[in-house]
């Protein structure tokens, strides 16, 4: 669990009694946002009409994500693109720099991916009301119900609603967090089976690490449509 | 409220405290939770605005423009089209105007032909025919005149022969007039 352990680096900064202090944490922060502004620069920084590699890709990226918004959400989410998009390589980035041996996880912690799920969730549930006032309430009550259920699957709708962040964070913390304890654990095995006995285990290492690479996209691209979902929610009221 | 959401707060930290400990998972550490939220939101917010100011407009820009110009190739290239098949329909109006033209000189100069040649044929014609009228005047002409000769020739010889067998000078004008009788008789024979 060490690679998981987060430690100061530099002098401590506290601000108003709260320990702020710069750690491997925030670095990790730090060198995946870079990565992203070098590549989105590299990617934009001569517009051919024929694209270069980097450029492709990060048009692919663009065209990707808008597509992926414009599917679940409409075009009401448009205003919402660069958020998704910066949520999305946020992610991605984040969840891809942890897979390089000796960094940092930075989604792999609860207090980040939870402060990420709460704005979501904050955001979408103040969007919904903005746009649609105290009509927003109805998609806690959906249609074609038979009277009898109605209280008990208004009910659920309100935990479902409630418990959105909770899944949200959880579902990425856990499965960074899973991935890479699995990896350890297999690792672990290699040392101790040795030279006779550790190559099983060292090519389920292999195996799983290609594994957790789709899982790190896979996890990304499930935090970016689950918001855009729950936007799709909050803008198009379907109830 | 405020007492009972500390209260929580007070829980859920003693509480993760104890489950950290035990499981030793650093993520649910609290030590560090205000430091990683606090450059969370400041790390996301420069990412944030750096992408939405800056490269995703860049990027809509580039991929507007590629678009706009494939789409002003692709006018560029159906107007040249058009042209292009205007300037082969004009083409083909110009062949075969000229492929009539040439029919009709054709029949022209063919028909200009026929009646020079009609004219060069009767003038010939003509010519020949003149030609033949004179030649057979002559012939006629000549004739005649063998026939005269031949008369006188023949007085000769019979005036000769009598002569020679009688021995006496014949009257010169009987012997002629004898002759003519006899040629006057004959003549349809040789004209």
């Amino acid at each position: 669990m060490q690679q998981f352990s987060v430690h100061k680096i530099g002098p401590e900064i506290k601000i108003a009694g709260i320990d702020l202090s710069f750690t491997n944490a925030s670095l990790f922060m730090f060198i995946s946002v870079g990565l992203i502004l070098l590549f989105l620069f590299l990617g934009t920084r001569e517009k051919k009409i024929i694209p270069d590699k980097i450029q492709l890709i990060a048009e692919m990226l663009y065209n990707f994500v808008a597509k992926m918004i414009s599917d679940t959400a409409g075009s009401k989410a448009k205003p919402y693109f660069p958020f998704i998009f910066s949520l999305f390589m946020f992610v991605l980035l984040c969840n891809m720099v942890g897979m390089l041996p000796y960094s940092f996880t930075v989604t792999s912690h609860i207090i980040v991916t939870l402060i990420m799920a709460l704005f979501i969730f904050i955001a979408v549930t103040v969007i919904g009301f903005y746009k649609h006032g105290f009509k927003y309430l109805s998609i806690f009550v959906p249609s074609g119900v038979p009277v009898v259920l109605l209280p008990l699957i208004t009910i659920i709708e309100i935990i479902s609603y409630l418990s959105r962040p909770v899944s949200l964070s959880v579902r990425l913390f856990a499965n960074m967090m899973a991935g890479h304890t699995m990896l350890k654990v297999f690792g672990g095995f290699v040392i101790s089976l040795g030279m006779l006995g550790g190559w099983l285990p060292l090519s389920f290492s292999v195996a799983l690490t290609g594994l957790e690479i789709l899982v790190a996209f896979l996890q990304a691209y499930v935090f970016a449509i689950l918001t855009c979902i729950y936007l799709n929610d909050a803008l198009n009221l379907h109830h | 409220m405020k007492r009972y959401l500390a209260l929580i707060l007070v829980l859920s930290t003693v509480c993760t405290n104890l489950i950290g400990a035990e499981a030793g998972m650093p993520q649910l550490d609290p030590k560090y939770w205000a430091s990683q939220a606090f450059w969370l939101i400041l790390v996301f917010s420069i990412l944030y605005l750096s992408i939405s100011k800056f490269y995703l407009p860049k990027i809509k820009k580039n991929l507007d423009d590629r678009e706009s110009k494939i789409k002003e190739d692709l006018d560029e290239a159906n107007k040249l089209k058009n042209l292009s098949e205007k300037k082969l329909k004009e083409y083909e109006i110009i062949l075969e105007n000229s492929k009539k033209e040439v029919i009709k000189i054709l029949l022209e100069s063919k028909v200009t032909l026929n009646k020079d040649i009609q004219n060069k044929k009767t003038s010939m014609e003509k010519e020949i025919e003149s030609e033949m009228l004179k030649a057979q005047k002559e012939i006629s002409e000549v004739k005649k005149n063998s026939i005269n000769s031949i008369n006188n020739i023949s007085q000769e010889i019979a005036s000769n022969i009598i002569e020679k067998i009688s021995g006496d000078k014949l009257n010169e004008s009987s012997i002629k007039a004898v002759i003519e009788d006899i040629s006057k008789k004959n003549i349809g024979k040789y004209l």
